[in-house]
């Protein structure tokens, strides 16, 4: 009965669970998929950005390695300047070290993996061609795009931080990609501020809208772009980069994506920090308790109501919007709290 | 110049010899008769001569003979009869004959289309001013005005005269980016061209530059009877509020033209600032007898009544100009900005909207209506007295301090000075400093933060400007007590005073608000730059140098300062009282503090040498020399012992010299120790400490800076923070608050400073700082709104937290700490409260 109930409660797993290989028996659940994590920081070109991107590169693996508890075996970083830190470290920022790198990843990958690629550094563009610039010769999308080719069966981020980065939609767009640019336009050539966003966003506690104790890639963008955009705004300077987000396969990227929108849905799935999750023991909760289980379904039941309540607010007389809230609110904290005590949970 | 016949050489000899010249010579011919002989002998050297002729009695006002000379000219088929046919239609216009000067006007069109490639630059010249006129009925025209000066222009390029008349006209529709250029090509062939001369001193003084007076002056050497550079004086003294130069510029104009209209309307501007009724009714009464329908006059004295304040008499004027000449864009336009002015927004478009209907190339008015389609992005915040348009994104956030200050200004100002504005007081906050610009101008790039109108103020947003740039919480303070200022004095108060006031009550409110002594005010002071106080508006309206705006500001603070601490406070409300019952500066100086503008001069030179003596001792006097708008000369205060001190100070510390460093800035701190701006002694001595751990000196030096400077957010943010480490939280809370009128827009500094308003129990405050954090829109929603429920809830807002609890809920229904409080507050709620059950 838990399982039937699944695809109701826990829609938003769907897609992990039906390309994972197995449920555990243990908890009824699908394993957890694994995660892989490629960090590239491309060439400064000058002192700060060297050690900007190099600060962002190694925060990023840091918050990885801590927060998402992804294993240090699944985190490859590549820097201008390894011998900054050749512990942690993988190896220099070049063509052949990145293509390598996603290579070792598509060989230990298995399907349903998630794979983050995260590239922070200058881009810049030729011919209306958005390249990544590396020490030595730079990468294209479209040499990203060939590099990324063996990992059909995963779930794929790639998230370009740099300058000119908009070509990087059009070209790698593919089902089961995620792809983020911090350029809506190879013509916003100037050095970002994305990358610094998103690292913020996932070494701190600051992005999780919806309180789930879990971080997904379309909370994290959201975040940045929105902080993108209040720095701009704050030193009074005219934006001069406005990422994209597209994760639908049509190669087409959107400003603001949401979890319901074509382009969002998946990114509202994908979870690099998910660690935090068993904090949240209602979400993740499942039972063979009858009680529980009738929770769950009447949790479920006061999800889609709110969920319902919340779309037709604009139609709605606020007073009675908000009692209806409340009602419906107040029955769930109950609930939750019920689901707690009875999971062996914090009530 | 043209001449022949007989008098050819003498034509030849004027031409050399100038236009004033030419014209008294004119003038002569005519009285004596001898121009009129030859004419009706239809000699053709007469007809010939005739232009020249009416020209020059046109300049002086008699305009019968002037249009006799012409027609003579015209029916004569002189070569210069079109210029004499345009003269002949301006004199029309002059005598509000509009349908006969449109008449001669639209003749050009015909001579353009059928000769137009004949035409010499004369005669297009010629042709572009009629089509300047004709474009008062259709804006169209106006294109074609520059065209035809364009075409002349190419047609013989050493002909000024199309180039200046283009300059007037960019001028007349504040286009003053292309007048310049215009203005820059005239001058470059002749500088010592006056009418050029007299436009470049327009351009200046619509930019707010220094040298518009020095331009003007080289005009009037070049042609004394310039009437219209008198007129423009006569604006520029009115400016600065000296009647008497106002009235004495205005009369050496109608000593040229007895009936000239801009200078009787500057004469009656005079007259009326100075409570001189009659006489402003027989200026009136000689500017209608030679046009009735003269609706320039009253626009021109309803832009006079504006740039003195008096904007409700600016509207009333310009409406009696609407009424006069319903075509007069200017005196519509006029209306309407001044109707703004005084909060009536609709009418004022409206106005705005007729008038750009009639003249779609006037900037000023263009400017403004697209400002006005942004208001649908304004909402208003109501308050107790005031209401506040802010733009919509920012309303949330500012309303949270706006009110609280305004609340505090208006209580404290109308305590001191026994008034209260009429309600509401309208505050505008644009987001754009352009917007806020062409509010106050009609025109971008205003050097202003804040302007006020009596009841309506304007100003930048704090988001309008960079971080540092300006503090938003004393501009408003500034603002409203000219609000006060100018109500209680029926606006009559002078420039000056109304200044000096505002800064006075800045420093009053808040330690650190509000202009200190600086060493280039000091330099410029002991250089003799600084006027005294009998002449302290010209510090404001026609600056000497580019700092001297700034330093007008301080000085009439350090003379409100000198006047409470001689005569006291309540001196300076009795002084705008005088004012208000129509006397004028000497009279107050006399009735209320016993002495005259010069006895106080002397006074205020004393109590400044004594006040400043050891600091006057380190600056190097300012001596200005040669242009005035020299930006260099200013730079040579940055001479003497303290900057020395500072200077090698800064030196040192690049050299890692840091003891030695210590020491000079030390020095340089002890010889100037008022000034905390910028990257000062203190700053640099706190960095220093800090270098060396000291977190104790650290904020010895902190604290300095904190107390006199209101823009320097990154001292505020660091004070806070050691502070804090000194488990300082109430000290840490004061900076963080005074750091809000910097920079609201943070919302981590919003976080810490209600995290520390919770540990000193100060909920109230905490929840406006929680409320500060929601209102800018975090990411993170749901805890926003948790954090405003707790401290809601902590400080008895059962029902504030509960709505702020379902909003968190509402973004994140499984947010377990927001459910807790949910539940929590459900349990908490006294019986009958209206609940869910």
């Amino acid at each position: 009965m838990r399982f039937a109930l699944l695809p109701m409660l826990l829609g938003a797993m769907i897609v992990a669970q039906s390309r994972a290989p197995a449920q555990d028996p243990a908890t009824g659940r699908a394993p957890a998929a694994a995660t892989h994590v490629l960090i590239v920081a491309g060439v400064g070109g000058a002192p700060e950005y060297e050690q900007a991107f190099y600060d962002d590169a190694m925060r990023m693996a840091e918050a990885a390695r801590t927060a998402s508890s992804v294993p240090d075996s699944a985190i490859t970083v590549l820097t201008e300047r390894p011998e900054r830190d050749p512990r942690r470290i993988a190896g220099r920022s070049t063509k052949i070290e990145v293509e390598r790198a996603i290579a070792r990843i598509a060989k230990a990958a298995r399907s349903g993996d998630v794979v983050f690629v995260l590239l922070i550094g200058h881009g810049s563009a030729r011919d209306g061609h958005s390249l990544l610039n590396l020490p030595g010769p730079d990468m294209s999308a479209a040499d990203f795009a060939r590099a990324l080719k063996p990992l059909s069966a995963q779930r794929v981020a790639v998230i370009n931080t740099a300058s000119a980065s908009a070509e990087f939609i059009p070209v790698l767009s593919a089902n089961n990609r995620a792809i983020i640019t911090a350029t809506g336009s190879v013509m916003e050539r100037n050095a970002t501020r994305f990358a610094r966003h998103f690292v913020d966003a996932y070494a701190g506690n600051v992005a999780d809208a919806d309180k789930d104790g879990r971080l997904s890639l379309l909370e994290t963008y959201t975040y940045a772009r929105r902080e993108v955009a209040r720095e701009y705004e704050s030193a009074n300077q005219l934006q001069s980069e406005h990422a994209m987000l597209d994760d639908d396969g049509d190669g087409k990227g959107t400003a603001e994506p949401g979890a319901h929108t074509a382009d969002g849905a998946l990114a509202s799935r994908l979870f690099l920090r998910e660690g935090a999750a068993a904090a949240n023991v209602v979400a993740g909760a499942t039972s063979n308790d009858p009680r529980v289980a009738a929770l769950l379904h009447h949790k479920d039941s006061l999800d889609a109501k709110i969920d319902a309540l919340r779309r037709r607010k604009a139609s709605m007389d606020s007073t009675a919007y908000e009692h209806a809230l409340e009602a419906l609110l107040v029955d769930l904290a109950t609930t939750n709290q019920t689901i707690r005590q009875l999971t062996g949970g914090t009530p | 110049m043209s001449g022949g016949g007989a008098t050819i050489g003498k034509f030849t000899v004027l031409a050399v010899i100038g236009r004033l010249a030419i014209a008294r010579l004119a003038i002569v011919l005519a009285a004596t008769g001898a121009a009129w002989a030859p004419l009706h002998a239809q000699d053709r050297a007469t007809i010939e001569k005739q232009t020249s002729l009416g020209k020059a009695l046109m300049e002086r006002g008699r305009l019968d003979e002037a249009a006799r000379a012409f027609t003579a000219a015209v029916r004569g088929s002189a070569r210069d009869s079109l210029t004499a046919r345009v003269k002949l239609g301006e004199i029309h216009w002059m005598r509000g004959e509009r349908a006969a000067a449109m008449r001669e006007f639209d003749h050009f069109i015909d001579v353009y289309n059928q000769r137009g490639s004949r035409l010499t630059s004369r005669e297009l010249t010629a042709v572009g001013i009629a089509c300047r006129y004709l474009g008062e009925d259709s804006p169209e025209l106006f294109k074609d005005a520059l065209k035809a000066f364009d075409e002349a222009i190419a047609r013989d390029p050493t002909d000024l005269e199309p180039r200046i008349l283009e300059a007037e006209l960019f001028l007349d529709k504040y286009n003053n980016a292309d007048a310049q250029k215009t203005i820059a090509d005239v001058l470059a062939r002749n500088p010592s061209e006056p009418r050029a001369l007299l436009a470049l001193a327009r351009r200046l003084a619509n930019d707010g530059e220094p040298g518009a007076m020095d331009a003007l002056r080289r005009a009037l050497e070049a042609d004394p009877d310039f009437v219209e550079a008198h007129v423009f004086m006569a604006r520029i003294r009115l400016d600065a509020e000296d009647l008497k130069a106002a009235t004495d510029a205005a009369n050496r104009a109608l000593a040229v033209d007895s009936a000239y209209a801009p200078a009787l309307a500057m004469l009656a501007a005079a007259r009326l600032l100075g409570n001189d009724s009659s006489g402003f009714a027989d200026a009136e009464r000689r500017a209608l007898a030679r046009n009735p329908h003269d609706g320039e006059f009253y626009a021109t004295l309803g832009e006079v009544m504006a740039r003195n304040r008096f904007y409700s008499r600016a509207a009333a004027f310009a409406r009696q100009g609407v009424e006069r000449d319903p075509k007069s864009w200017r005196a519509r336009g006029l209306l309407g900005l001044n109707l703004l002015r005084t909060g009536r927004v609709a009418d004022g478009r409206q106005e705005l909207e007729r008038a750009f209907a009639g003249d779609p190339y006037n900037v000023q008015i263009k400017n403004t209506l697209d400002l006005l389609d942004t208001f649908k992005d304004y909402t208003e915040v109501r308050a107790p007295h005031f209401v506040f348009m802010v733009e919509k994104n920012d309303a949330d956030l500012l309303a949270l301090y706006l009110r609280d200050l305004a609340a505090e200004s208006y209580d404290s100002l109308a305590a001191r000075y026994g008034y209260r504005p009429a309600d509401p007081v309208r505050v505008e906050l644009y987001r754009s400093h352009a917007d806020f610009s062409v509010r106050t101008l009609g025109l971008p790039g205003i050097g202003a933060l804040g302007v006020s109108f009596g009841n309506v103020l304007a100003m930048d947003s704090p988001f309008g400007r960079k971080v540092g740039d300006f503090n938003w919480g004393s501009t408003f303070w500034h603002e409203l007590a000219h609000a006060f200022t100018l109500g209680s004095s029926d606006h009559r108060v002078p420039r000056w005073f109304s200044e000096g006031l505002s800064v006075f009550e800045e420093r009053r409110a808040r330690p650190g608000w509000g202009a200190r002594v600086t060493p280039d005010f000091l330099a410029a002071f002991k250089g003799g730059a600084v006027p005294p106080p009998s002449r302290l508006n010209d510090g404001f309206t026609r600056p000497a140098y580019p700092q001297q705006v700034i330093h007008a500001y301080y000085e009439a603070s350090l003379v409100c300062e000198l006047i409470a601490r001689d005569h006291g406070t309540p001196a300076l409300v009795r002084m705008l009282r005088a004012y208000r019952d129509g006397s004028s500066t000497p009279e107050v100086f006399r009735t209320v503090l016993g002495t005259t503008p010069e006895l106080f001069d002397s006074a205020f030179d004393k109590y400044v040498r004594e006040r400043f003596g050891d600091r006057l001792a380190v600056v190097e006097p300012l001596r200005l020399r040669g242009d005035p708008s020299d930006a260099s000369a200013a730079a040579r205060a940055g001479d003497g012992k303290f900057a020395g001190a500072m200077r090698e100070g800064v030196a040192a510390l690049r050299a890692g010299r840091e003891d030695e460093a210590t020491r000079l800035f030390q020095q340089a701190k002890a010889m100037f120790p008022e000034y905390a701006a910028g990257e000062s002694a203190y700053w640099y001595l706190s960095q220093l400490a800090l270098r060396r751990g000291d977190t104790t000196a650290a904020i010895g030096e902190l604290k300095p800076i904190v107390g006199s400077n209101d823009t320097q957010y990154e001292a505020h943010l660091l004070l806070a923070r050691l502070l804090e480490s000194r488990h300082d939280v109430a000290g840490a809370a004061r900076v963080l608050e005074r750091a809000m009128y910097i920079a609201p827009g943070t919302a981590a500094t919003h976080e810490q400073l209600a995290t520390m308003y919770a540990t000193l129990g100060e909920w109230p405050k905490a929840v406006r700082e929680r409320r500060a954090v929601v209102a800018l829109a975090p990411v993170d929603r749901a805890e926003a709104f948790y954090q405003l429920a707790l401290a809601l809830h902590r400080s008895g807002d059962d029902d504030g937290a509960r709505r702020a609890v379902l909003q968190a809920l509402e973004a994140a229904p499984d947010f377990e700490r927001a459910q807790k409080l949910l539940l929590e507050l459900h349990r908490s709620a006294p019986a009958g409260a209206e609940r869910v059950p």
